[in-house]
């Protein structure tokens, strides 16, 4: 029983961050739509990191499983509305949401996983634009006009809960899907698919011939990820501002938020992407109150200058450190 | 009525295409030389209209004179990103490079939008246009697609020729061998940055003559996409690979745009852009090589 608890006593420091987070919002007046977008910010790394952080591939389209999940709930909710199904549309909405990002992975998936490093990178970094442009193109799902399904979302919650879900309720949701992102991944890295990840991770090559099925391990890592990034898309996205503009939710940007925040904290450790999240969301919000139009131009050198500086992240850096003493059990 | 419409899109694409390829072969020269893939390209051939821009609305000058100076104020952005950040990440993993070049053109977006704000520029040079029958070329696009032609063919003398270019030649083969045959390695990879960076930024001169009014700080990521498929079609480390593989882009391109816009429901502008991304996927498995070499 104490061996099993000692494996997973990492996720202690990651659990308290949340709820110190939630706490923070909850209490001090003001704080709810910044600790939201912290929330935010780990959960997206969070997600992207099961992928990312644990087989060292860089996916360049990233966000269209954002966008998708987006758009599963967008679709489902904008249908359903008025249906016998009533507030349970949501759940239908989570399911298709599911379903979407899914299916997109593993198509992707399924072609690109094939290639290595740069080569997956290039043939991943127009994912997002290409599904862009096929939505606008054909005109699926309201083409490049979009869904705009507020009236919908009102008939199927009602005005109040629909209009309590964008200020509340759907930041609680992400924090839900942040600590799920959170144990699903101490899950993989204390189970066969953590080793089989980390053995393909250092060399692929040679984890094949000890006879890992490689493939299996990268398309169920890539998925996982994939599903995630879905359901805070749909929550965090099409719940909390109910409309879904192609351009807006395919925006390459998004793809680079979540490969800094895995990055600054450390890819492929677990608390990596909370302590990335905290300090990109910190960072930015702090600039943009003090140099407001100008942030970015001082964040890129600053970006830059980390990448540089710290290419293990903050909490691989302290990993190295403590890694065999008592606090070591607690940083993974 | 169709084939002629057909004619009139593919001699653009052709003329487009030229400008396409010289575009790319800075990417590709990187990719080939130092493995490292530039997710900010689309930002350097932005800087490179916006000096074409300053030539013309400012200085009053012909706008091809500013080929030289956007070559040489690329080589200086090159040369100093590779020494500050570039050089210290190539033994990085790729996350590391992709992010810095990534926010290498964030910087220059944020610089060139400081200067000049975000609002569309552009400017109509007006020297005439040549009249084929089945389509009008304007004369300054024709110019933009022989300088490109002229670009490439004196990169590839410079391949050919100097020592310099043998030694790059060399590395792309294999940089132990080099090293072993006393190349500085180093060496030959700062120069190859510049002169990728140096390439991107003077190839948006020329593309400036394509957009009259589409001229703006964030207008590169377009091309990030389009360069990276245009790469992948030549090979991705090859230089005049890339040149070949901006042609078939701007013919297919510009080609396809008349069959789409034929088919009704479809809205043709996007589907040419769909059509880049699955050529890129599909290209990339069938034959990661390139279209022309034969490995």
């Amino acid at each position: 029983m104490m061996r099993t608890l000692d494996k997973y006593v990492a996720i202690v420091p990651v659990l308290v961050v949340y709820l110190i987070l939630f706490l923070v919002g909850q209490n001090v007046p003001g704080m709810w739509q910044l600790m939201a977008t912290l929330l935010f910010y780990c959960a997206i790394g969070q997600a992207f990191n099961i992928f990312l952080g644990m087989t060292g591939y860089v996916d360049f389209g990233y966000v269209a499983f954002i966008g998708m999940g987006t758009y599963g709930m967008a679709v489902t909710v904008n249908t359903m509305a008025g249906s016998w199904l009533g507030g349970y549309t949501i759940f239908l909405g989570y399911i298709m949401t599911l379903v979407f990002a899914g299916l997109l992975s593993l198509a992707v998936g399924a072609v690109a996983l094939r290639l290595r490093g740069a080569y997956f990178a290039i043939a991943t970094i127009g994912v997002n634009e290409g599904l862009r442009f096929f939505i606008e193109g054909v005109g699926l799902w309201g083409g490049s006009e979009g869904i705009i399904f507020m009236p919908e979302l009102n008939q199927v919650l009602g005005k109040e809960a629909a209009s309590a879900m964008a200020t509340y309720w759907a930041d609680v949701l992400v924090i839900v899907i942040a600590v799920l992102a959170a144990v699903t991944t101490i899950a993989y890295m204390r189970s066969k698919i953590g080793y089989a990840l980390t053995a393909l991770r250092e060399d692929e090559d040679a984890a094949r011939v000890m006879g890992i099925n490689v493939t299996k391990f990268k398309i169920l890592a890539f998925m996982t990820s994939a599903c995630f990034a879905g359901l805070v898309g749909a929550t965090a996205w099409a719940l909390k501002t109910p409309y879904v503009f192609p351009p807006e939710v395919f925006e390459i940007h998004y793809t680079i938020e979540c490969i800094i925040i895995v990055m600054l904290g450390g890819a492929g450790t677990l608390l990596g992407p909370v302590v990335g999240g905290l300090i990109y969301g910190i960072g930015k919000y702090v600039l943009s109150v003090v140099f407001p139009g100008f942030q970015l131009l001082i964040f890129a050198p600053l970006i830059i200058i980390i990448i540089v500086a710290f290419p293990d992240g903050v909490v691989g850096g302290i990993r190295n450190k403590v890694a065999h003493t008592r606090l070591g059990r607690f940083i993974l | 009525m169709i084939a002629e419409q057909l004619l009139g899109n593919l001699t653009q694409g052709v003329v487009l295409g030229c400008v396409y390829g010289v575009a790319t072969m800075g990417l590709s020269l990187i990719f080939g030389v130092l493995k490292v893939v530039n997710v900010g390209h689309g930002a350097f051939i932005m800087v490179g209209c916006f000096v074409s821009l300053f030539f013309f609305n400012t200085l009053g000058l012909n706008p091809f004179l500013a080929i030289p100076a956007a070559f040489l104020l690329g080589l200086g952005i090159g040369y100093l990103f590779y020494h500050s950040a570039i050089r210290r990440l190539l033994k990085a993993p790729e996350l590391s490079t992709l992010l810095a070049t990534f926010y290498m053109g964030v910087i220059l977006q944020e610089v060139v939008k400081f200067i000049y704000g975000s609002e569309y520029r552009g400017f109509n040079w007006k020297v005439g246009s040549l009249s084929l029958g089945f389509t009008t070329l304007p004369m300054a696009k024709l110019y933009a697609a022989i300088c490109s032609i002229a670009v490439a063919l004196i990169l590839y003398a410079w391949f050919r020729k100097t020592r310099a270019g043998t030694a790059m030649r060399a590395v792309v083969e294999d940089d132990e061998g080099a090293r072993v045959c006393g190349v500085n390695v180093n060496g030959v990879y700062a120069l190859s940055f510049a002169l990728g960076i140096g390439l991107t930024v003077a190839s948006g001169v020329m593309l400036a003559m394509f957009m009259p009014v589409g001229i703006n700080p964030y207008m590169g990521a377009e091309y990030t996409l389009k360069a990276f498929v245009i790469a992948v079609l030549g090979g991705l480390a090859s230089p005049y690979g890339a040149f070949f593989g901006g042609l078939i882009f701007g013919i297919i391109e510009n080609g396809s745009y008349t069959f789409l816009a034929a088919i009704p429901g479809l809205e043709p502008f996007s589907m040419t852009r769909f059509l880049a991304f699955a050529m890129l996927l599909i290209i990339l498995l069938i034959r990661p090589t390139g279209l022309l070499r034969s490995k």
